[in-house]
């Protein structure tokens, strides 16, 4: 071929690449111009057509809503993000953490089938720490290393009402650990659940799943729903055949609401569960001195019971009483853990005339363990310890300018049996020129507290021979918190009819962050054989900063096509504190987080009550985790062939057979598999008396 | 050994862009099938639903005798505050009777007294939520049955409570502050609610 006849095929091949670009934008365009004047005419057809149904026909009906933001988001000056029921449903997510992939600022990575490093702005690990996680009230993240155990968080997903998630610290209300953010899983009440509910479901990677649920009322004021679920899920990919990633748990519960003469409602919940996760571990052996990998289940059990009592005395006056207690045990070949958690909350608000709001809180939290010791290389000793909290808090949010500005100020000043007292004050400012456009600023100190791992940790791993030596992470008893100071600014605003913008920016600076102290070297007789020892203390090594950039854009192109989009932009530096030098946790913390993080998601309602859902997201690389950058997809088409029933099939990570998300278990990196799973859901009405 | 590895890379991400192509096209072809019935949308608005709502209730509430002796009035549905049906209560109402009357509909910007009086039924639009004591203060004991989407508005002491529930427009009454307004509301209508307050406001 000649040099003229390439330039001639380049331009035509360029070409067509251009009308490839073009074609599809300009068809989805004309797809979103078209309708608009055929919908405002049937607009006023549908009205007409619905006034001639009863007032149980009208119940039924299912609607487009205008605007998925709830009130209070316009009230509240901080990086909120709600994940409607809808929302969940719709993203085909058969996990709590699968849901939270929609969130901006949020970074969900699967390290295996039943294992997620979640994090906000940051810091996300295995041990993703300083993130808060509660179900109804109830904190899910233990103690043991100030993280959440996924694996046991396994919500009936039909049954969740929505999950708030605020990013940035939250330490006033929600006390310690909230530093990065706060993930708020909020249930039905038992008067929205009446009925039954039974779905099953299959596929390739989520192999069973099924659920059924009843609910009712006794009398007109108390209603009640009970619970089941179970599935079991497959390995991930494992380029070395070692699939020991597979998942199965069961798990019941029931929640019962009762309003008593209409200023006292209560509420009683609870859940027990039973599972096994599948988890690969690398572990130190001293005879023979090698490090070897365990591969077994995670034996994991709990329960939970929870009261809530809100009463009110008139309209500007409330509170709220909260006590539960939760039972955890998880005993995996590398180590045993019970604990037990007893937990009480109080929460008062009174409005002071029109231009204050008072919050007053206290609670107390006793969480005793026992630690059963299963290798010689890894304990947690003393194998018993509590963990006690006390807790109180106030917060003013004052009105400087009626139904335009406020200042919310606060501080939560907290007890807790390793460090002492803790403050976290916190300062927010709203503006709201006119409604539904709002700005907000924020100044917050928020602090991690030591969790049992940062204290008692005894880790050793085998580094090689002659001589056998090992390398033995401690903790130590001077592990003070973890600190932040952080700053944020944001804007959400609806802009002309159909689409919402929500933007954040945040700076924070931490301190005293985890990392490992000065090395020691010793020889250490006993286990035989006698063995060189590197050993690391656990210390307050490092520091960092992190600034970054979210946008939430929500575009309602029609009744029946909605965009959303998400992009989350991070540039987190973490470097030695003075006097340390810490090489191994700085390229970690440095290289876990993605700087960017891109989400678009389309949802259609077409006719026939077809809904089909399109997912794209990409993910930059994580170097110190050895990840690539990668983008993926997913697609969910769910009909209602009739009232009562649902189908629907998802297809998910669509575009590559298998992608790495996060490093953690031993070996190769686990990919994350394309996976199709097809789901049945039949719901029965309460039967009218 | 690296080498390899990086070739294996490039073969990767090939693959993974005919795939996003290939993905788009499967994506976007049913849409272009869908495109002509697509016009004819088939969920309404919310706001559809509950003006219809709007419309139905007064088939199921009985006013004291003063109020229907009224009778050469049209049945007035007031609006109070930024009307959010888009035309579509208007629609409804222009081509219906209720309870034997021409419906008609009205939109106050403020509650005066004089106005206040035609309202058989008043529909407290979500942007005077800030205002909404003082509202159902001065609505007093009306014969007015007042309805609102106001989060808490049943508990406040209003008498339907528009909730979304799955998608769904449902509603909760206070039937206490309908009984003292001197209105009564049929079974058929309480069966359907979602809940049904029988105290009034602050446990009274």
């Amino acid at each position: 071929m000649s040099a003229g006849n390439q330039a001639v095929g380049k331009r035509i091949s360029g070409v067509l690449a251009s009308l490839r670009q073009w074609i599809l934008p300009l068809a989805a365009l004309t797809l979103i111009f078209a309708p608009p004047s055929v919908a405002q005419a049937t607009g006023k057809v549908h009205a007409q057509s619905l006034a001639g149904l009863s007032l149980e026909q009208l119940g039924n009906v299912e609607v487009t809503t205008a605007s998925k933001e709830p009130e209070e988001l316009w009230q509240t000056p901080a990086a909120v993000y709600v994940l409607t029921q809808q929302d969940i449903r719709r993203s085909g997510a058969t996990s709590i953490p699968e849901a939270l992939r929609l969130v901006p600022g949020v970074e969900v990575a699967r390290i295996d089938s039943g294992h997620w490093a979640v994090g906000i702005r940051g810091f996300g690990s295995t041990f993703s720490k300083s993130v808060l996680v509660l179900i109804d009230g109830r904190s899910v993240y233990t103690p043991l290393f100030a993280g959440v155990y996924w694996d046991v968080q396994n919500v009936l997903l039909d049954d969740v009402e929505r999950i708030e998630v605020i990013r940035g610290p939250g330490g006033t209300i929600w006390g310690a650990n909230a530093v990065n953010g706060i993930i708020n899983i909020i249930t039905k009440s038992a008067t929205q659940t009446h009925g039954a509910l039974v779905s099953a479901g299959g596929g390739s990677v989520d192999q069973g799943t099924g659920a059924a649920r009843y609910g009712g009322t006794l009398g007109r004021n108390l209603n009640y729903r009970f619970y089941g679920l179970g599935f079991t899920r497959g390995p991930e990919f494992h380029s070395d055949q070692r699939n020991f990633d597979d998942w199965r748990a069961g798990q019941a519960g029931f929640r019962t609401d009762w309003t008593s003469r209409g200023s006292n409602d209560f509420t009683a919940e609870g859940d027990m569960y039973r599972g096994e996760v599948g988890g690969g571990t690398s572990v130190g052996i001293y005879q023979p001195p090698s490090q070897m990998v365990l591969e077994a289940n995670a034996e994991v059990a709990g329960g939970n019971v929870m009261g809530n009592w809100r009463h009110r005395f008139g309209d500007n006056s409330d509170f709220r009483f909260q006590g539960y207690y939760d039972r955890t045990s998880r005993l995996t070949p590398q180590l045993g853990e019970k604990r037990d958690t007893f937990d009480l909350d109080f929460l008062y608000h009174l409005g002071l005339g029109a231009r204050q709001d008072l919050l007053l809180g206290a609670g107390a939290r006793w969480s005793p363990d026992a630690i059963t010791q299963t290798i010689p290389t890894l304990d947690i000793a003393p194998h018993q310890e509590t963990d006690k909290i006390y807790s109180w808090f106030g917060q003013d949010k004052i009105a400087l300018v009626a139904d335009k500005l406020w200042l919310t100020l606060g501080s939560k000043f907290e007890h807790n049996n390793y460090t002492g007292f803790e403050a976290q004050p916190d300062a927010r400012l709203l503006f709201t020129p006119v409604p539904h456009q709002a700005f907000w600023i924020a100044a917050t100190r928020a602090v991690r507290t030591p969790s049992r791992l940062d204290r008692d940790l005894l880790l050793t791993d085998f580094l090689g021979a002659p001589p056998p030596t090992y390398l033995r992470v401690v903790g130590s008893s001077d592990f003070d918190s973890e600190h932040l100071v952080g700053t944020e600014i944001g804007y959400r605003g609806v802009i002309g009819r159909n689409f919402f913008l929500d933007i954040t920016g945040f700076r924070n600076s931490y301190d005293d962050l985890y990392g490992y102290g000065t090395a020691s070297v010793f020889l250490e007789p006993s286990p035989a054989p006698a063995h060189l020892v590197f050993q690391l203390p656990l210390a307050n090594a490092l520091e960092g900063d992190t600034e970054g950039v979210e946008v939430a854009p929500n575009w309602k192109v029609s009744n029946w096509w909605e965009l959303r989009g998400s992009y989350s932009f991070l540039h987190l530096v973490v470097s030695d504190q003075r006097g340390f030098t810490d090489a191994l946790n700085t390229a970690s913390d440095n290289g876990s987080s993605p700087h960017h993080e891109a989400g678009l998601q389309s949802l259609f309602d077409l006719p026939r009550k077809i809904e089909l859902d399109l997912t794209y997201r990409y993910v930059s690389a994580l170097p110190a985790q050895a990840v690539r950058a990668y983008q993926t997809g997913d697609v969910r088409l769910g009909w209602k062939p009739a009232p009562r029933l649902e189908l629907s099939i998802v297809g998910r990570n669509l575009l590559q057979p298998e992608h790495e998300e996060f490093g953690g278990d031993p070996g190769p990196l686990v990919g994350i598999k394309r996976s199709v799973y097809a789901q049945i859901t039949w719901t029965e009405p309460e039967q009218q008396p | 050994m690296r080498i390899s590895l990086a070739g294996a890379r490039r073969f990767r991400m090939r693959r993974a862009k005919w795939s996003l192509g290939r993905l788009c096209a499967a994506c976007l072809l049913p849409l272009l099938f869908f495109t002509p019935s697509i016009r004819a949308q088939e969920k309404p608005s919310e706001y559809d639903v509950k003006a219809a709502y709007l419309f139905t209730f007064g088939k199921f509430v009985t006013w004291p005798p003063a109020v229907k002796e009224r009778a050469t009035e049209p049945f007035t549905i007031c609006i109070l505050g930024q009307d959010p049906f888009k035309g579509a209560l208007d629609a409804i109402v222009s081509q219906g009777r209720i309870a034997g009357l021409p419906a008609a509909t009205q939109r106050l910007s403020k509650l005066d007294p004089d106005t206040i009086a035609r309202c058989r039924v008043i529909f407290i639009s979500s942007s005077e939520e800030k205002q909404l004591e003082q509202i159902l203060a001065s609505l007093g004991r009306a014969q007015i049955l007042t309805v609102s989407d106001i989060a808490g508005f049943s508990r406040r002491g209003g008498m339907i409570e528009f909730v979304l529930d799955q998608d769904k427009v449902r509603f909760t009454v206070n039937l206490a502050a309908a009984r003292s307004a001197g209105l009564v509301l049929s079974s058929e209508l309480l069966k359907v609610a979602l809940t049904v307050r029988e105290d009034g406001r602050h446990g009274e």
